[in-house]
């Protein structure tokens, strides 16, 4: 049996890039699929790819996937206790309806029993709240009467009305939708529109070793570069294979090490790896030319050419394939010792 | 060979100092030319400066226009002026350094740790910033040495300083800086050997050589000079002015202003784009191009002309199709091939044959001699007896493309690395390149219209690299994912389905002709009344000791010695993008060369068959039974009823809500699902009723073309479109279009359409066709720019990485990116060659 393995030299990067780039270039044009039942909506494609490969701080649809604790899982009713600590309330999650009086600056929520109790929240919780907020509450019967403490003009009250109807009053800030689904064996999870990971780690009855997230900073500032780098590669295989493309995982593995070589996640462009090269030559001509040869300038850096780019712009063989290969012995050197071979016979 | 090579490029700020010992002439006269058309001396295109027009002669070096490598000059500016891409650097200086002492604003005790921090940076190897930044050093509002209170520094974009309300000029800048000593600036983290601080300020403006910025003679013999010297002249026009004024002792305001004004055409002259400074412009309003403009961006310096390399021995035109050509082999037109050389080397063993091809006078002949000392001589009619004679080992000939020489051939764009491919040159009649139908998907080509390139490698290292790396052959497995991209399509499946189906039987001359096809000429063992079963044919291709056992959807696949027992042979065992365990495993035990050549065995047995039997597709096959129609009817009014049903819930309050969702959502939800799945429950529901005698669904089915969707959308009905991912629901008031009620429910009204092509649709349906198609339109528009910058940016961080000697992945720098590639250290075809 043959031994495999890779070759040295081989241009990984390149081909990892190609193994993105080329499917990329057909991702969209092939949309032809129906959208699916699952309400939580999920960016795809090649608008997904772009937010991994920057390393965005705010994706736009970061979900979480939350595995429940042994022995609730199979439990639908205590899975639904738990989606309920974790689905995010506003005060207009509570309410039946508002009346407001923008000149007196007053306000006035009907509050809603059903979804109060839905929520187990109270009216002096979410009193308490307002208050913090910056305005007098009182309660009548099932009427929460506001006044805004300062005199404001009618649009900055108007302003304050809405935060306040914007209010968080329970659950976990940032998590808009959570969603109880069943999977193939049985078991209940949670799926999130919205993710915080922290917050979710601290209530009771989910699995907390399986929590997982699709945003790749929280994820790093949560648990290290390593899960980090894990979850890029991971994101982008299911990103590719959803768009129907099969790409081999190494490829994604490199570029996720890539990024994450820094010992944070850092974006492929001027700002990320593409910018912090070694080479003077590759970043300038690559984006941002002028500033790079003004920095090098002040700072004397020197360009040891030892990467693709500058070698190519100066003419040289690349460093990478079959350039990897050198002469252990130089060509002079090789006729000095010939000669000295001679000498001593 | 490199007879020298650059093993690094240091960058530095150019001292004033540096400027002068540079120089060949100092300029004083702010014109170009004198009224006789000559250039005059100490004039921006002084002849000391190198000479552009042929006859004239390099008045520093004696060249011509050809040898002369151009010398700078410079000008002695009167007042010295802020290199404007050094502003922000000078601000960072100052408002790391006193304004009185001008010392860094650092204790001693600090300063003596950052000394000891930058120490051992050093000591840790070469120093690399790695595109360091400027920092502000954490300052105190007094100064530490001379106890001075700092005043508020203020900078204003680009090129002004102030201290407090005052402005500081230039020449206190130089003043400031230049007082900073030079261990503080070892601190800022710069080499005060080559770099001084009061190097950022201008005194000395150095000036290019002529041939970086040569002037054009126009048809009507109108000199036109570059925008470079233009914005030289007027730097020079104005330092005059100034120092004339300063001489006639011109009112300080006076002198200001001119002082600014000479600011201003220096920092256009680095850089007309600088944010905060009106545009400079050509006589004609076109903006200036100056230094920065010519580096810059894709059309810069860097980009269109370091990067990108031009080359020689290079062809290009239409490509068309070529069935008798070999997958590894290219036509290439005669008239290309008789211009596209390849250097033949004279040795003792081969000079018969070489002289031979010298002597002739037609096709395959040869264009140069080179001569052992290297002189290249064109061969003619007149002088080839000569060089016949003259012909000795050592000598290089430059000999017309033959056939079976290595060539790349490419097609753009070149978007992974089978996009190039080695392929042996057959020299054709015709004036277009020809290759193989097989060899087609690597390239993503088809004969519409396109063109490709064609490049000869020139050197014997080149040609066997690309022989040996880049030939067809060995990139039958993609790189990206191992599945072929050099496999059976369209009617090689047709003709593989009828010959491998089951109980097909075929006659003794068709077994001949079939067979014959694929260069056998061998009889199979014949089956039951001399009839040859069609797995018995195909089995002839495969090797005696091979066996498989694969599954596939139309059932399980058996091999065994080289004898196909059982399955059809579909596209999932030996299609492009497919598995192709078929492929896949003859590539693994019996290599590259022997899997092509496998291909276009199968290839061509295939079509063989297809030839013999027929295949078509026609209009009957799209007419539907009235039992299909009457489901179609079904499947509509079913989705209707069911989208009816949630309306009313919806309108009673009795739809329960989507958790997260509002009332309102969720219908709209639920109805999208609904009417969305309609195409899904027809397509199982003809692939139920449709025989293998519909021609157009066995296409479908064997995976040869179209898929069942396109014939649910030909026959039944078009189904919902959609823009942006919804249903249609703007337009008019309440409505899509005008003929629908206000706020209608009906699924028509949202795009939902019941007719199919063939049927035709009607009118309001054809408008929201329209407008699905005209938002897919667009958005393929928008993916072609975004996913080639995302490649780029890609390319550009990924290009260095190699695997060394240790399967280790590192950078250009040598950083380790990854301990072992890919965690095994494999490729992608060996991880899946492994597993076959």
């Amino acid at each position: 049996m043959k031994e495999f393995s890779i070759q040295s030299g081989e241009a990984v990067g390149v081909v990892a890039a190609e193994s993105i780039g080329e499917p990329s270039t057909q991702m969209l044009l092939r949309v032809f699929h129906s959208a699916g039942i699952s309400s939580a909506v999920v960016t795809t494609g090649l608008p997904r790819i772009l937010e991994i490969i920057d390393a965005r701080k705010n994706p736009k649809s970061p979900i979480m996937h939350i595995n429940m604790a042994k022995g609730i899982e199979k439990n639908y009713e205590k899975v639904r206790e738990v989606r309920k600590k974790i689905e995010e309330v506003k005060v207009s999650g509570l309410i039946k309806g508002f009346t407001e009086n923008l000149k007196s600056g007053l306000m006035e929520l009907e509050l809603d029993r059903e979804k109060m109790a839905q929520h187990e929240i109270n009216a002096r919780s979410v009193m308490s709240k307002i208050e913090a907020f910056g305005a007098d509450t009182e309660l009548e019967g099932d009427t929460i009467k506001i006044k805004i403490k300062k005199k404001e003009n009618l649009k900055a009250t108007r302003i304050s009305f809405v935060n306040i109807r914007g209010l968080p009053v329970g659950g976990i800030p940032g998590i808009d939708k959570a969603i109880v689904e069943q999977a193939e064996d049985g078991a209940f999870f949670i799926t999130t529109v919205g993710s915080n990971i922290k917050g979710v780690l601290d209530i009771e009855g989910v699995d907390k070793e399986k929590a997982y997230s699709n945003n790749i900073v929280e994820i790093m500032n949560m648990y290290g570069v390593e899960a980090a780098r894990n979850t890029i590669a991971r994101e982008l295989y299911s990103t590719i294979t959803a768009e129907g493309f099969t790409t081999n995982f190494r490829h994604l593995s490199l570029i996720a090490d890539a990024m994450c070589f820094y010992g944070a996640v850092k974006g492929v462009g001027r700002h990320g790896i593409a910018g912090l090269k070694e080479s003077v030559f590759a970043r300038a001509a690559f984006e941002e030319t002028v500033k790079h040869f003004v920095n090098a300038a002040i700072f004397s850096e020197r360009d040891n050419l030892r990467g693709v780019a500058e070698n190519i712009l100066i003419g040289k063989q690349v460093p990478v394939g079959t350039g990897f290969v050198k002469l252990a012995v130089k060509k002079d050197d090789l006729k000095k010792i010939k000669s000295k071979d001679k000498a001593n016979k | 060979m490199q007879a020298e090579s650059i093993d690094g490029i240091k960058f530095m700020v150019v001292s004033p100092a540096e400027i002068k010992r540079i120089s060949v002439a100092k300029l004083i006269i702010p014109d170009t030319y004198n009224e006789d058309g000559y250039p005059i001396d100490g004039g921006v295109i002084d002849q000391r400066l190198g000479v552009v027009d042929p006859g004239f002669r390099c008045k520093t070096c004696g060249g011509s226009a050809k040898t002369c490598p151009g010398h700078f000059g410079h000008i002695e500016l009167i007042r010295p002026v802020v290199h404007p891409e050094f502003a922000k650097a000078v601000y960072l200086i100052l408002q790391s350094t006193c304004d009185k002492c001008h010392r860094l604003l650092v204790s001693d005790e600090q300063m003596e740790k950052m000394r000891s921090e930058i120490a051992a940076e050093f000591e840790e190897g070469e120093q690399n910033s790695r595109g360091q930044t400027q920092k502000k050093i954490k300052t105190a509002n007094k100064c530490p040495h001379c106890g001075a209170k700092q005043r508020k520094l203020k900078f204003e974009r680009p090129t002004m300083f102030y201290l407090d309300q005052d402005r500081i000029k230039p020449d206190e800048l130089t003043d400031w800086l230049s007082k900073i000593p030079d261990e503080d600036v070892r601190l800022l983290g710069m080499d005060p050997k080559s770099f001084r601080p009061e190097w950022l300020v201008l005194t000395n403006l150095l000036v290019p050589p002529v041939n970086v910025r040569p002037s054009i003679t126009l048809e009507t013999g109108e000199r036109s000079e570059d925008d470079l010297t233009h914005k030289l002249v007027e730097i020079m026009r104005i330092n005059k002015k100034l120092e004339q004024d300063i001489d006639a002792g011109t009112p300080q305001i006076i002198i200001d202003d001119l002082w600014e004004l000479l600011q201003y055409h220096v920092t256009t002259y680095f850089n007309n784009e600088t944010p905060g400074v009106p545009v400079a412009r050509h006589r004609t309003s076109r903006p200036l191009k100056t230094l920065a403009q010519r580096l810059k961006g894709k059309e810069g310096r860097l980009r269109y002309n370091l990067s990108g390399k031009r080359v020689n021995f290079s062809a290009r035109t239409v490509i068309v199709a070529d069935g008798s050509l070999n997958v590894d082999q290219v036509g290439v037109p005669r008239k290309i091939a008789e211009v596209l050389t390849i250097p033949a080397y004279v040795t003792q063993w081969n000079i018969d044959s070489m002289k031979a091809l010298l002597s002739r006078a037609e096709y395959p002949m040869v264009l140069n001699v080179i001569t052992k000392e290297g002189i290249r001589k064109r061969v003619t009619d007149v002088n080839r007896q000569e060089l016949l004679g003259e012909l000795a080992p050592g000598y290089i000939m430059d000999r017309q493309l033959q056939d079976n020489d290595i060539v790349l051939f490419n097609r753009q764009p070149t978007l992974h690395r089978v996009s190039i491919m080695a392929h042996r040159v057959k020299v054709l009649p015709g004036r277009v390149l020809r290759l193989h139908v097989a060899a087609t998907n690597p390239y993503n080509a088809d004969f519409d219209g396109d063109d490709m390139n064609l490049h000869v490698p020139q050197s014997l290292e080149a040609q066997a690299e690309a022989k040996v790396l880049m030939a067809p052959s060995k990139q039958i497995l993609s790189p990206r994912d191992g599945t072929p991209l050099m496999a059976m399509e369209e009617d090689e499946l047709v003709g593989l389905y009828y010959l491998t189906g089951e109980d097909i039987y075929f006659n003794k001359e068709d077994t001949a002709s079939i067979l014959s096809a694929s260069q056998i000429f061998e009889m199979p063992d014949a089956g039951k009344n001399g009839m040859y079963s069609g797995k018995s044919i195909f089995s002839m291709l495969l090797p005696k000791d091979f066996n498989l056992e694969v599954k596939s959807p139309e059932g399980l696949v058996v091999i065994k010695s080289g004898d196909l027992v059982k399955g059809i042979i579909s596209s999932d065992l030996i299609g492009t993008f497919k598995n192709s365990m078929l492929l896949v495993k003859i590539y693994k035990d019996y290599g590259p060369d022997f899997a092509t050549d496998f291909l276009l065995k199968i290839s061509k047995m295939s079509l063989a068959v297809a030839y013999l039997l027929g295949f078509t597709i026609s209009l009957g096959d799209y007419h539907n039974p009235e039992s299909v129609n009457k489901e179609k009817e079904k499947i509509i009014s079913d989705a209707k009823a069911k989208v009816r049903e949630m309306i009313k819930n919806y309108k009673s309050n009795k739809l329960e809500a989507l958790p997260g969702n509002t009332k309102r959502e969720t219908l709209e939800v639920l109805v999208g699902v609904a009417l969305r799945e309609t195409r899904s429950i027809a397509s199982k529901m003809l692939q139920k009723t449709l025989t293998d005698k519909n021609h157009v669904n066995l296409m479908a089915k064997i995976g040869a073309r179209g898929n069942i969707l396109n014939f649910v959308q030909t026959t039944l009905f078009l189904g919902q479109q959609d823009v942006r991912g919804k249903r249609p629901s703007r337009g008019y008031s309440g409505r899509v279009l005008p003929l629908f009620k206000k706020g209608s429910n009906d699924p028509a009204a949202h795009g939902f359409v019941t007719s199919s092509f063939i049927e035709g649709m009607k009118l309001p349906e054809y408008y929201m066709h329209g407008m699905g198609s005209r938002d897919s339109a667009v958005s393929k528009q928008l993916v072609v720019p975004t996913s080639g910058y995302m490649y780029r940016r890609v390319l550009n961080a990924m290009q260095d990485f190699y695997v060394d000697t240790n399967l280790r992945v590192r950078d250009a720098s040598g950083a380790l990116i990854q301990t072992i590639y890919g965690g095994d250290g494999k490729d992608t075809m060996d991880e899946l060659l492994e597993k076959a």
